[in-house]
């Protein structure tokens, strides 16, 4: 295939590409050219760029099926791509590939109280679904921290979770239906229509959400929606160290409450967000917890209670309640930007993402801990503890020799440490191209070979988002899916 | 002797193990041998007769814990584990697994996983799609293979616990599965409101939304009877409860509280409903189709007392009479007329799955109905999955 890829790009000139796209999506939405791809050379994840040879932007299913079609006639590989907020370089583009970009089709098509649904086109903002339901008193529930930024379409590539996904689930959860281009340029519905409770046959709505891109383009989503709870009690508690910190989140999930949501913030990160924001967050303390519950009005208060009582028996220093909605906004505020804040403690950080067993969140963090100092870097932790869903973020400076390459080293050994644990190497963010050589660490190659059956009964060629979390040679060495050197050890990586 | 849709297996094999079960599989496939896997023997009656059927591989004998940390919230169960079993063992430490079976002493989590069974707490908690976090499947060809894991969040590599769900073992066999669990909740009580028409009772369900309580379940019987569950603490309970009778006077029912036995009564009608009678079959329709009506156009059918889910939109019914005369000889015209009048009822949003069919019948009628428009990928997963066609052939839709 490499040989007919090099071969149709020696007789393609950058016009010629560009006029046949343009047939399609118009010439402004064919974008070829260095300077102008250059936005589109990476996503999210830092240091991997990769130049497109073309980006286009159709503005509906048709014109994403026709440009599906288009590539596939010409042999180009297709990376679709939505905001490219993704920290996984899960829109990373491919060498010689289209990337197709969903920003044009960002309309809300329907919304549908009476089924409790909202369809919506993939580049409809994640926020703004909810933005267009709060008069009605609903809400769309998957809350990633980039909500505000992010993309439905790019949810449902890497079945993007949050911090209120500990009680409400994932997107896969909230995805009833979707249409689907597929990797042959056929346009299929697949799932729930019109939100009927059950489809008939294989549930490929399930595995099309979290698929990475590798399936086809979703050009259209059938979301639930669901009634905001009449009730919603913050909870904030600080405490002297993580140690602390995670006693009382286990202690609240061991006792059989269901937080809304439930989030740790370690000193270091602490520092970094009332920097950056602002918030009158103490400084003095080890760690801090956020929590949701929420309910009737009456459950919400009994368990609020109940989980006070636990945060106090752990040892928190103070606990606060917000007294009003915009004080409690003001919270969570300061725990979604904590990634952004970064900024303001270190030039440089890595943003990791790894899945633990939650009852172990105090000795890991200690794990996390010992392999930042043995490599003179900071580690900050900022974290959905509910589900034991961990973000260290690796500092570094960029400027320094080495250090680069030593925060990528660190960030590769905590999701070992998150498997030893018996967890994941990834809860949210996807594996894309950053952790494919890990996710043979995590499944065996009969594991990893099922997994590709599933992704070539939709895409046989494997065309679409290439190279991406599959282990291969050419990414981890040639000992794939059995043992993958990290990129820091191998000096493979493709840095674009 | 058992049978698979009325079609008796020449051989049943029963493994104890995971491996012995990988075993089986594997001399089966290199045989090119047609099996299906059995666990409780609770759905035999679903779907279609396979179109052939080699061995039957009963799964009871794996009812291992493979790994329980209640700190965590999580369980590995082998396959053949009962439903009655598991929820003896999470008891023990207040948790629970809210799928509900018809049958808990003889329903598997692998059969329940293979069949998407669910409920009237599907209202609270969902189907198996929303608990299931891990599998441990053999495939086709007899090798072993895991997708998801045992942490409660994880999005690494393509998700075959959701594909396994629903999949009535076409795709594979179900070695193991992880859960989510939730804990016991410390008070369950019902409200239980009698209607004298069909019409009030989707206002009921509106203004159980408008007023946001959070039902466990919500539960029709015989289009007049409407059970309301709520489950929690005590105060959010009583607050519930308090609030669902304010509702009903204005709409029109009569309400009143649930003994705890009453209630039971009601949940066991419930599971009569899907577990009893030669004809069985489930409305599926979008909540906002009138369910009553969708229903309605089955009433005129013999059936013992149907039960429907109004706010999830599903009807299940159980025909408690043998179809007489013309209809006995011929069954696929009442069942085609049967669905076209579900269709006309829910705007062609609405359609119908037979959960059992008399062995006499089946030849005559489709459980399924015609394949949805995806059908073309199901078949791909298919070929990739079972390429020699071993899996329970021809059982679900389309001859999948």
């Amino acid at each position: 295939m490499s040989v007919t890829l090099a071969g149709v790009r020696a007789a393609l000139s950058d016009a010629v590409l560009q006029a046949q796209f343009a047939a399609i999506v118009g010439v402004k939405n064919a974008i070829v050219g260095a300077s102008a791809l250059r936005t589109y050379e990476c996503d999210g994840l830092p240091g991997y760029r990769v130049r497109p040879e073309i980006v286009v932007l159709p503005a509906s299913t048709p014109e994403v099926a026709a440009c599906v079609k288009l590539s596939r006639e010409l042999g180009l590989s297709v990376v679709p791509r939505g905001a490219g907020t993704g920290l996984s370089g899960g829109a990373l583009p491919s060498e010689g590939c289209v990337v197709i970009g969903l920003s044009r089709m960002r309309k809300i098509l329907a919304i549908d109280l009476p089924n409790r649904t909202a369809r919506v086109q993939p580049g409809v903002i994640n926020l703004d679904i909810s933005r267009a339901l709060a008069a009605d008193g609903y809400f769309y529930a998957p809350d990633p921290s980039s909500q505000s930024v992010c993309t439905i379409g790019g949810n449902v590539a890497e079945n993007s979770g949050g911090a209120h996904c500990l009680k409400y689930g994932f997107t896969v959860n909230h995805v009833l239906g979707l249409t689907l281009v597929t990797p042959e340029g056929e346009t299929v519905q697949i799932g729930s229509t019109a939100g009927e409770p059950e489809v008939l046959g294989y549930d490929l709505a399930g595995v099309v959400v979290g698929s990475e891109g590798m399936t086809g383009i979703v050009t259209e989503v059938l979301v639930r929606v669901l009634r905001t709870a009449e009730r919603t009690q913050t909870l904030f508690a600080t405490f002297p160290s993580t140690d602390e910190a995670g006693d009382a989140v286990s202690r609240i999930i061991g006792a059989g409450i269901v937080p809304a949501a439930i989030e740790m913030c370690d000193k270091l990160a602490i520092e970094a967000i009332v920097a950056a924001t602002g918030v009158d967050w103490p400084l003095d303390v080890g760690a801090l917890v956020l929590m949701d519950v929420d309910g009737v009005d009456a459950e919400a208060e009994e368990t609020a209670h109940r989980a006070y009582d636990h945060l106090s028996a752990a040892g928190a220093i103070e606990i606060r309640a917000p007294r009003d909605e915009a004080e409690r906004l003001l919270a969570w505020k300061g725990r979604k930007s904590a990634f952004a804040a970064m900024g303001r403690i270190s030039p440089n950080y890595y943003v990791q993402d790894g899945v633990i067993p939650r009852k172990q969140i105090a000795p890991v963090l200690r794990e996390i801990a010992a392999l930042g100092a043995e490599a003179g870097l900071r580690i900050a932790n900022v974290f959905h503890a509910g589900d034991g869903n961990l973000h260290p973020l690796v500092l570094y400076d960029e400027r320094v020799p080495g250090q680069e390459a030593a925060a990528e080293h660190v960030a590769g050994e905590i999701l070992r440490v998150c498997l030893r644990y018996g967890g994941s190497v990834t809860g949210e963010h996807g594996v894309g191209h950053d952790k494919a050589c890990y996710l043979g660490e995590q499944f065996s190659v009969d594991d990893l070979e099922t997994m590709q059956w599933v992704r070539t009964a939709f895409d046989p060629d494997q065309r679409f988002n290439p190279e991406k979390m599959f282990p291969t040679p050419r990414l981890c060495g040639d000992r794939a899916g059995v043992y993958a050197p990290h990129p820091a050890e191998s000096g493979e990586a493709g840095r674009g | 002797m058992i049978s698979v849709a009325g079609v008796t297996p020449r051989d049943v094999a029963t493994p104890r193990t995971v491996p012995e079960l990988a075993d089986t599989v594997r001399e089966l496939h290199a045989a090119r041998k047609p099996f299906a896997l059995v666990g409780g023997g609770t759905h035999l009656e679903l779907g279609n007769a396979p179109r052939a059927l080699d061995t039957v591989i009963r799964t009871l004998a794996l009812d291992a814990v493979v790994d329980y940390t209640p700190e965590d919230q999580t369980v590995t169960v082998e396959g053949g584990m009962t439903f009655a079993e598991l929820d003896r063992i999470l008891a023990e430490h207040g948790q629970m697994l809210p799928l509900d079976v018809a049958d808990r002493a003889r329903a598997t989590v692998g059969g329940v996983v293979a069949v998407n069974a669910y409920g009237r707490r599907r209202q609270r908690y969902g189907t198996a799609k929303d608990l299931i976090v891990g599998v441990g499947i053999v495939r086709a060809d007899g090798v072993r293979a895991r997708g998801g894991g045992k942490v409660v969040k994880n999005v690494a590599g393509f998700d075959l616990p959701k594909l396994m769900v629903g999949s009535l073992g076409t795709l594979g066999a179900i070695a193991t599965v992880t859960f989510r669990l939730y804990p016991i909740p410390a008070a369950t009580r019902a409200v239980l409101l009698q209607f004298t028409a069909v019409e009030p009772i989707g206002d009921v369900a509106r203004e159980i939304v408008a007023r946001r309580l959070e039902p466990e379940s919500v539960a029709l019987y015989n289009y007049r009877t409407l059970v309301v569950t709520f489950s929690g603490t005590a105060a959010g309970v009583d607050a519930q409860m308090r609030a669902l009778i304010d509702i009903a006077s204005p709409c029109g029912a009569e309400p009143s509280e649930l003994s705890q036995l009453e209630r039971e009564a009601y949940e066991q009608r419930e599971r009569a409903v899907r577990r009893d009678g030669p004809w069985r079959l489930r409305v599926i329709a979008p909540p906002s189709e009138p369910v009553v009506t969708a229903v309605g156009g089955v009433a005129a059918a013999p059936m013992a007392v149907p039960v429907a889910y109004p706010m999830l939109g599903v009807g299940l019914h159980a025909f408690s009479a043998t179809v007489e005369g013309d209809a006995a000889a011929q069954p696929d015209r009442p069942v085609r007329d049967l669905r076209e009048t579900v269709a006309r009822a829910t705007h062609g949003r609405g359609h119908v799955v037979f959960d059992a069919i008399p062995d006499a019948a089946r030849s005559l009628v489709d459980a399924w109905g015609p394949p949805p428009p995806a059908f073309e990928l199901m078949l791909a997963m298919k070929a990739k999955f079972d390429p020699h066609g071993l899996c329970n052939p021809g059982r679900f839709i389309g001859g999948l």
